[in-house]
């Protein structure tokens, strides 16, 4: 139990996805001008990783690598999993809540090109995590990616009343501020030892 | 002729990926602690781009429509796998560094948003064309924040010391806030530059 | 053909092409992969061991030996696997020990996650070198007798504990002052 709340935590502050491992920064930068958008966004993905883990660690472990086939067919069948899993969820969600739909619809598509997930697939595969862990982990990465969001998505709602200099509008000062914001991360470090 | 000039030039500087789009951030951001990690980066997208453009344009009318995505991943994801198993066996100091961001190139969205924008609507020359530029200019901008977080970081460029051994090293540039601001800062001279406002262009 | 049979025809297609592009390269790629791998194994242990010309490798209680011999066929020293707890992960690094002298005769670095420019520079030389002709009675404890590096003290002392557990077993089966 210890042990998986090390995971969770480890993937939420020491080694946060967006922060320090520079995976899922395409929303990240993209949609976090809004908070309420930024948090749908981070558990549409949360869902979405937490999935992935689980489908991921059966196609490493029980079919792929078995077979041998590990290193030359991982990229393909993960992304395909991946997609297929995204559209799995999409219909669903459409079917049996119409309004999670309405919120979390228009993200869903999006989150088969977030390297987070993708990502965390591989991570799985090198740490050799078993199920548990593997399900502790994409859930943790999940966590920490919504914190990230949010905490982004606050800062910009704040800064949209800032005074801005004119080259940094937009984009660059979004991304100086997260240099910010995972300075402050790397207090964490250390935190764990992983 | 003309014209697959300016698409090969429109990657570079128009359009660039890195500068202009904002697309791409994770490798971007990632793997740019010192400039050779940029360069070679940076050519292992562009071979991917431009052979996944290539295919993409030629089979355009053969792919039906409403399974492109699929199709699009299957051969994106293909040779991503031959970049990955190549730099193993012969690369393997830089297969070393790189590590997790050479399958992940799957998912830059340069490529897919290329595939889907470009590739699928044109001839493969001009395909080529385009993959080509769009690649070399992420290329180069990669490498231009590799190189200013290492001169920064450990006082050397490409590996040679440029400040001498005594230099005070600025750590933090290695270190993931240091990739942020850096190119945080680099848009906004970008932006200087250009005397125009960035585009709010996002993934996808 | 209707535009379903289409659909999955295309894509059959795509996947199965993949697959041979795939396991082709594969077939073209691996031997290249296990060579370097075993390039690098054997710069290691060389690294490690200095003066050895070739080595053989020994089985001995579930751990692996890299017994060094020089052009003589004269036993120079044992390499051996050691892995330590960093501050970003495992550290997995290539030690060198002389059992004639009870010595160390160099340590490589394998593969770490440490920070650049702080926990990283546990790879270079000047950090390294200093456990070159150690003592394996000493008690590798950082800031006393192993040496750390400025902003960083885990990932020395991940090497340094690393060493020291992996000794206790690796002195037991090759004492000090006995035959291999």
């Amino acid at each position: 139990m210890k042990e998986l709340l090390l995971i969770i935590a480890g993937s939420v502050l020491v080694n946060n996805f967006v922060l320090s491992r520079f995976l899922g920064e395409c929303p990240f930068l993209g949609v976090s001008k809004k908070l309420e958008t930024a948090i749908s966004m981070g558990f549409a993905t949360t869902f979405v990783l937490t999935m992935t883990s689980v489908a991921t660690y059966f196609i490493q472990f029980y079919i792929l690598e078995p077979f041998g086939l590990s290193r030359f067919l991982q990229i393909v069948s993960f992304i395909l999993v991946i997609a297929s899993l995204v559209q799995l969820v999409e219909m669903v969600i459409l079917k049996t809540s119409p309004a999670l739909y309405k919120a979390l619809g228009i993200y869903l598509p999006l989150i088969t090109t977030n390297c987070a997930v993708l990502g965390l697939a591989l991570l799985i595969a090198i740490k050799r995590y078993n199920l548990i862990q593997s399900i502790a982990f994409g859930l943790g990465a999940g966590i920490g990616f919504t914190l990230a969001m949010a905490l982004m998505a606050g800062i910009r709602e704040e800064m949209e009343f800032g005074d801005v200099p004119e080259a940094l509008r937009g984009v660059a000062i979004v991304l100086i501020t997260a240099g910010l914001l995972s300075m402050a991360f790397l207090g964490f470090s250390g935190l764990i030892p992983m | 002729m003309y014209q697959l000039v300016k698409d090969f030039f429109n990657g570079l500087w128009n359009e660039n990926p890195t500068f202009k789009m904002i697309i791409g951030m994770c490798p971007t951001l990632a793997v740019t602690t010192a400039a050779m990690n940029g360069i070679a980066m940076g050519l292992a997208t562009t071979f991917v781009l431009v052979f996944s453009s290539l295919l993409i344009s030629l089979l355009r009318n053969f792919i039906p429509a409403k399974v492109r995505i699929p199709c699009y991943i299957i051969v994106i994801a293909t040779f991503v796998t031959v970049v990955d198993l190549f730099m193993a066996g012969y690369f393997p100091a830089m297969y070393k560094i790189l590590g997790l961001y050479i399958p992940l190139i799957v998912v830059n969205c340069i490529i897919m948003a290329r595939a889907e924008a470009f590739a699928s609507k044109v001839t493969p020359m001009r395909a080529i064309a385009d993959a080509l530029g769009m690649g070399l200019g992420f290329t180069w901008a990669i490498t231009l924040i590799g190189a200013v977080r290492e001169l920064m970081g450990s006082g050397t460029l490409f590996g040679f010391p440029v400040f001498g051994e005594n230099v005070t090293r600025w750590v933090i540039m290695l270190l993931p806030p240091g990739a942020f601001i850096t190119m945080g800062v680099l848009l906004g001279i970008m932006n200087l530059l250009t005397r125009r406002g960035v585009k709010n262009t996002q993934c996808h | 053909m209707n535009q379903y049979t289409r659909m999955i025809v295309v894509l059959l297609i795509f996947s199965v092409l993949s697959g041979a592009v795939l396991a082709f390269s594969y077939e073209l790629a691996n031997p290249k992969i296990q060579e370097q791998a075993q390039k690098n194994l054997e710069a290691s242990i060389k690294n490690v061991l200095p003066g050895i010309t070739k080595y053989e490798q020994v089985e001995k209680e579930g751990l692996t030996f890299y017994i060094g011999l020089d052009d003589q066929g004269n036993k120079k020293g044992i390499a051996f696997k050691a892995t330590g707890q960093g501050f970003g992960g495992p550290i997995e690094m290539m030690v060198g020990y002389d059992p004639k002298e009870g010595k160390l005769t160099g340590l490589q670095i394998l593969s770490m996650a440490e920070t650049p420019g702080l926990g990283a520079r546990i790879q270079e030389p000047t950090f390294t070198d200093q456990f070159k002709g150690k003592s394996v009675n000493d008690p590798f404890e950082p800031k006393k007798d192993v040496q750390v590096i400025t902003g960083a003290t885990i990932s020395p002392a991940g090497v340094a504990s690393g060493i020291k557990s992996a000794l206790e077993k690796v002195t037991k089966i090759y004492p000090v002052g006995g035959d291999y």
